[in-house]
């Protein structure tokens, strides 16, 4: 095994490690702000470790550059996703809060 | 056991699981998804095959099938929604059988 | 190792489809039916169909997912926040089901179980065929294109991806002859939301280029006019979610001639083409290359409309608050 495929396995498994809790928090999160705060952050750190390793596995520039703009992008879409998702549960709340109070 | 091989015998099963969904699936938004379901099974038999055939390059006859095919699938299943939708608008009903 | 990996992720296949099918809510099934669709996607790439992979991950699991979703508003009119005890209420719906389904349960279970033999049998023992790899191999060079995918696609089946181009028309007319689904209220999200309206802004050109280089890849390597045609068609479904609906917006001429240019030009070549004494689609060969790129645009371009306007039809939304009130 070289010190290449040492690095990547390592990389890997912090990434799946973060993977992991970050399913977890899902599954055992009592509400949604928390549920997406466990998706988001986890998650997104478990995928950057991911493409880390596999930018180390290829060893090319341009490859590691399309993987690290492939992270970027999942990054804006999933914190502008979950940011709509937040907006929705809170307006939802809010007018089920002013029908109530009327 | 070869690749292709689970995934042939994993093909029938989907298309299996299918048309068990549409004959009990109630809601018409299940009974769309067990169609596609279904459809997933039997592109799932012609990509496997075309891994068995493979020489250079696997058979591309199949994967431009599949390619058409997933498109029609997807079309249809566009129009079976616009109709459900419609259905409900129309009657309040969300499936076909009535007992509720 | 290859084995273990394959068989679980058949097994999550199975699952995901199975789970889809029994869960207890629609909302819950459509986010599993969305999952079903990636797992399928990550079996074709194991199987070396990278242009399939893209193509259901795209089309049949995004795209479809979304009408779903969609259509998930007319269904659940009261929205999960109100139900006060869900599991009592699961128990209800399953009761119920059972109740007045076990005299068909049986049979249809008995009937499902022997056609899950047969059918397990039959793609057991298909008979090895060879099928037409070395065809399409000994064929590659002269269709213009490098990649065996495109090459079928564009030139020895063109037949199929232009009458395909076809029924992807004839879907949006037929949703269209549907007509009259439910409007809700246009949020007006862009206008009100920096983020919001950024992020249009800022995936718009993102999605546009990457559309073009998979429309343009697509001569070397998986891509090709589908998935460049979705990737085009997000933009549209993107910017009428933000409350700006392109494809309305557009004269009605130009929207027209946009959702046809695509079948209309593959039809108008194949017929001189076969005015000039060769078959249906046989290109030249040495504009062979030229021509299918231009086909291919072109047929990106109707397909992301068709796709738009679908999601348009489905998804109208009005300025006028009054229809809300009722649904709330």
């Amino acid at each position: 095994m070289t010190i290449h495929e040492l690095i990547t396995v390592i990389l890997l498994v912090v990434g799946c490690f973060f993977f992991l809790a970050g399913t977890l928090g899902v599954l055992r999160f009592p509400d949604l702000f928390s549920r997406l705060h466990a998706l988001t952050k986890a998650d997104n750190l478990g995928l950057g470790f991911i493409a880390a390793g596999m930018a180390v596995y290829i060893a090319s520039p341009w490859a590691a550059l399309k993987i690290f703009f492939i992270w970027l992008f999942t990054l804006l879409a999933s914190s502008t996703s979950c940011y709509l998702i937040a907006r929705f549960q809170k307006e939802q709340e809010q007018t089920k809060n002013g029908k109530e109070g009327e | 056991m070869e690749t292709y091989q689970i995934y042939n015998l994993t093909s029938a099963v989907l298309f299996v699981i299918g048309i068990g969904g549409v004959f009990a699936a109630r809601h018409f938004i299940r009974k769309i998804i067990a169609t596609i379901i279904m459809g997933g099974g039997v592109f799932l038999s012609f990509v496997s095959f075309a891994e068995r055939d493979a020489l250079t390059f696997a058979d591309p006859v199949p994967h431009a099938l599949v390619i058409t095919g997933i498109v029609v699938a997807v079309a249809s299943a566009a129009f079976a929604l616009a109709l459900a939708r419609r259905i409900y608008q129309l009657t309040g009903e969300e499936s076909f059988t009535n007992d509720k | 190792m290859s084995v273990l990996i394959d068989g679980l992720l058949a097994i999550l296949a199975i699952y995901l489809a199975l789970q889809s099918l029994l869960a207890p809510r629609l909302i819950k099934s459509v986010f599993l039916f969305f999952a079903f669709g990636l797992a399928l996607a990550l079996a074709w790439v194991r199987l070396g169909a990278v242009d399939v992979a893209i193509t259901e991950a795209a089309i049949a699991s995004g795209f479809l997912g979304v009408l779903f979703l969609d259509a998930l508003r007319d269904f659940s009119p009261a929205f999960p926040a109100k139900q006060k005890n869900p599991e009592a209420a699961h128990n209800v719906l399953v009761k119920n089901n059972t109740k007045s389904l076990l005299l068909s349960r049986i049979p249809l279970g008995l009937g499902l179980g022997l056609f899950l033999l047969i059918a397990l049998e039959a793609v057991w023992k298909t008979p090895e065929g060879g099928g037409l790899t070395a065809a399409a191999e000994a064929f590659l060079p002269e269709s213009g294109v490098e990649h065996p995918v495109t090459a079928v696609l564009l030139n020895f089946r063109a037949y199929d991806t232009w009458l395909e181009i076809g029924v992807i028309l004839m879907g949006l007319l037929a949703i269209f002859a549907v007509g009259g689904i439910k409007v809700y209220r246009k949020p007006n999200m862009a206008a009100q939301d920096p983020m919001l309206r950024q992020v249009i802004m800022f995936f718009t050109p993102v999605l546009f280029l990457f559309g073009a280089f998979l429309l343009y890849f697509g001569k070397t390597g998986p891509g090709g006019a589908f998935q460049a045609a979705v990737l085009w068609g997000a933009i549209g479904i993107l910017l009428h979610l933000g409350g700006k609906s392109i494809i309305e917006e557009i004269p009605r001429w130009l929207r027209q001639l946009i959702l046809t240019v695509g079948i209309l030009f593959f039809l108008v070549l194949g017929f001189l083409f076969v005015a000039g004494g060769n078959a249906l689609f046989e290109y030249p060969r040495a504009y062979a290359g030229l021509l299918i790129l231009i086909i291919e645009t072109l047929a990106a371009i109707s397909i992301a409309a068709a796709l738009t306007a679908i999601f348009a039809n489905l998804n109208q939304m009005k300025e006028d608050p009054n229809e809300t009130e009722s649904i709330n």
